[in-house]
């Protein structure tokens, strides 16, 4: 039995080292005429599930800052400190990315890895799909289900698959580089989006795409510091709490750190009581709220939140239940949960975090790329706060 | 011509061949790209890191115990070796993070064998300080490298020096096979299954059963350390949650390839085989086009369906030993003459 086992095995593996073959490159016969045909292909009149255009043009026109010396050094209210994270890919060296082939967008196979199953990963996806569908892109989606492990493994399937193109969120910032390296160097051209990956993975991506979540932070920061002083006219300390999203990835500094850096200048009376990182539970983030307005009393002014859905639902319960209707909040979103709570007014601002433009505008990207149009190190998703007098256009909510 | 019976006793014996045959052949014929150097090599590279973490926990398995702590030990020492390396380099950090894992095998040998504690408890206790100590150790973030001489050392242990042979591959082997002789061809080896098979006999025979039982953890936690900081250099990276899946997968392993959970029985290769063969399964999952949930679905479904067919195993086992069946038709013999020979009434 122990020969019969063993010749199997040789034989299995014998058979492996003899048929064993790499993948192949596909490629259009006439490159030229698909070129043609894919640049005249116009995506800019796709609406998203909210009626919105899918791809709508950046609206964001700051100028990259120089990156100063040591960033570590300066205090956290300096915008500067988060500097690599903010300005992430600006500074890459992109010596090693493959250039376009410039032979068309049209048939080409593209592998999109999200982070896991969630509504806004579904909805992501069906963003993705309306503009590779207008190219007649071969799309493939895999989901790791919040799996480092898994998405490892997904990107050596990807590689093993040879498409032409690869686009990934990274599950984790700070293993990004390491993905991005693999993918870069099996010469598939990667395009990195949604979750800010450390600023080396750059290197090996043509490009990142997704939310600016520093510049929508800022911008909603400011949108909360004017509502906060009309409502307290000549306060001279305004004191705020921050509920965080998820350690470790690029939203937990963004969405905390981004308008505490932006209120230092823009507000200073606006003073931070605390930040804290309950999940994404509703329960738990009450119960953090309850013990804030026992802690802080009629200091507390105001609550940002990094979650427009579970958290918000939370700070709402806990501010009920102790009938404090003066603390302003804002979040960011936009769910239907979220978008609910800004139209009945107990959510005062929320950001347009668009999912389907977030997939759009990946395969937008890539599409570029292969139309051998100029790409910029990053795209950006348009920004827009969303309060009462506007959030009825973006109902039915994406997701 | 061999009888029903013994034919199931062969088939049983050796299903984890069986099945890696069955699942190998059938992946290679209907998985799409299943069959190529690239994908085979990634399968290996992911059996390495639970290969290395199957070699102990197979053996203590077979001394009787179980330790849970594996997973979090995988983590531990990946993030140790990398923490490290920054100020020691790796000649330093990785024998800290292997020495660290054995010391963690050694405490939780030494309550189960000396305090007699249940392993269960043990290693479950062990595994939570451990989490607590990679957050602390930490802060809650990822740790990783990517200054140009961790890619270095990175790329020399993922770089194929034969086709489907990586470094880290190679050290798995290697370590796969000493285990393998030491358990089957030495003495010391051979009295693990002694140990695990009967603890008092085993005591009786002079054998020192606690000495086997600590021996069994270090070599556990130990061997964890060894598949998790490999892994981390591999990667550059260890994140918080990189041994969380191999506990569920190394067990299921273990047991799809004969370990018994009650101690006695089993084989390091056997579980290397079978961790092999559901590798190729959940790569030929995701092949298909079917998504993780799937796999996961399926992965409870074979560890369920195993664990059940060992406790009927067990049960059957049990019941035939108390049953005596020789016995038992000796007797009814005996009661059928005695019957036959009595006067009538």
């Amino acid at each position: 039995m122990k020969r019969m086992v063993i010749l199997m095995v040789a034989a299995t593996l014998a058979a492996t080292y003899a048929f064993a073959a790499g993948g192949q490159q596909t490629g259009g016969t006439d490159a030229k005429a698909n070129l043609e045909a894919s640049l005249k292909i116009d995506t800019s009149g796709l609406k998203s599930a909210d009626g919105q255009q899918l791809l709508k043009p950046s609206t964001d026109n700051r100028k990259v800052p120089t990156r100063p010396a040591n960033p570590d050094a300066l205090p956290e209210t300096d915008p500067l400190h988060w500097y690599d994270m903010e300005w992430a890919g600006w500074n890459a060296n992109k010596a090693a990315v493959p250039k376009s082939p410039m032979t068309g967008a049209i048939g080409k196979k593209v592998v999109l890895i999200v982070h896991g199953d969630h509504p806004w990963t579904t909805a992501c996806i069906n963003g993705a799909k309306k503009v590779a569908d207008a190219y007649q892109m071969k799309l493939t989606v895999k989901s790791p289900n919040w799996d480092l492990a898994v998405q490892n493994q997904m990107i050596d399937q990807a590689i093993n698959d040879r498409p032409d193109m690869i686009l990934l969120i990274p599950l984790d910032a700070k293993t990004a580089p390491q993905q991005a390296r693999k993918i870069n160097q099996a010469g598939i051209p990667l395009i990195l989006f949604n979750t800010l990956p450390d600023a080396a993975a750059m290197d090996y991506a043509i490009a990142w795409t997704g939310p600016d979540d520093f510049g929508q932070f800022r911008l909603l920061a400011r949108t909360f510091a004017d509502e906060l002083r009309r409502r307290n006219p000549g306060a001279k300390e305004l004191g705020v709490a921050y509920v965080q999203h998820a350690p470790g990835g690029s939203p937990y500094f963004a969405r905390c750190y981004g308008p505490i850096s932006e209120l230092a200048s823009y507000a200073p009376e606006i003073k931070t009581l605390d930040k804290q990182a309950p999940g994404f539970e509703a329960d738990k983030t009450m119960q953090l709220v309850s013990d804030w307005l026992t802690r802080f009393g009629k200091d507390l002014k105001g609550i940002i939140a990094a979650d427009d859905s579970a958290q918000t639902l939370g700070i709402v319960e806990a501010l009920k239940k102790a009938g404090r209707e003066d603390v302003l909040v804002v979040a960011a979103g936009n769910s239907k949960v979220g978008m609910d709570l800004v139209k009945d007014g107990k959510l005062f601002a929320i950001t347009y975090q668009t999912a389907e433009g977030d997939g759009a505008l990946a395969v937008q990207t890539a599409a570029d790329w292969f139309n051998g149009k100029e790409i910029p190190m990053r795209r950006n998703l348009a920004q827009h706060i969303i309060t009462k007098q506007d959030v009825d256009q973006f109902y039915p909510p994406q997701w | 011509m061999r009888s029903k019976h013994s034919t199931l006793t062969w088939v049983d014996k050796n299903r984890i061949f069986l099945l890696f045959a069955v699942v190998s052949i059938f992946m290679s014929l209907f998985a799409p790209r299943f069959f190529n150097v690239f994908n085979l090599t990634a399968i290996m590279k992911t059996v390495a890191m639970n290969a290395c973490v199957a070699i102990g926990f197979t053996i203590v398995m077979i001394c009787g115990q179980l330790d849970l702590s594996i997973g979090t030990v995988i983590t531990f020492a990946g993030v140790l070796g990398l923490v490290l390396k920054g100020p020691l380099g790796y000649a330093v950090s990785v024998p800290v993070a292997i020495a660290a894992g054995a010391a963690v095998g050694l405490f939780n040998g030494l309550l189960v064998a000396k305090a007699k504690i249940n392993s269960f408890i043990v290693t479950l206790g062990t595994m939570t300080i451990l989490q607590g100590a990679i957050y602390t150790m930490t802060k809650g973030n990822t740790v990783s490298l990517s200054t140009p001489d961790a890619f270095v050392v990175a790329d020399f242990l993922a770089k194929p020096l034969l086709p489907l042979v990586t470094p880290r591959i190679l050290i798995t082997v290697a370590l796969v096979l000493v285990a393998e002789v030491f358990l089957r061809r030495t003495r010391s080896g051979r009295n693990f299954f002694l140990v695990g098979g009967n603890r008092n006999t085993a005591w009786l025979a002079g054998i020192k059963t606690d000495a086997y039982i600590i021996v069994a953890f270090v070599l556990s936690g130990a061997l964890a350390a060894v598949g998790g900081v490999f892994f981390a250099m591999e990667s550059s990276a260890a994140t918080l949650k990189l041994g969380d899946q191999s506990l569920m997968y190394v067990l299921s392993a273990t047991i799809i390839g004969g370990t018994a959970m009650s101690g006695g029985k089993g084989g390091v290769f056997r579980t290397v085989v079978a961790i092999l063969t559901l590798e190729m399964l959940y790569t030929g999952i995701i092949l298909f086009g079917f998504g993780n949930e799937v796999k996961i679905f399926i992965a409870g479904l074979i560890l369920a369906t195993v664990v059940l067919y060992e406790a009927y195993a067990v049960y059957k086992h049990e019941r035939e030993v108390g049953k005596r069946p020789e016995l038992v038709k000796e007797l009814e013999a005996a009661a059928a003459a005695k019957t036959a020979g009595s006067p009538r009434r």
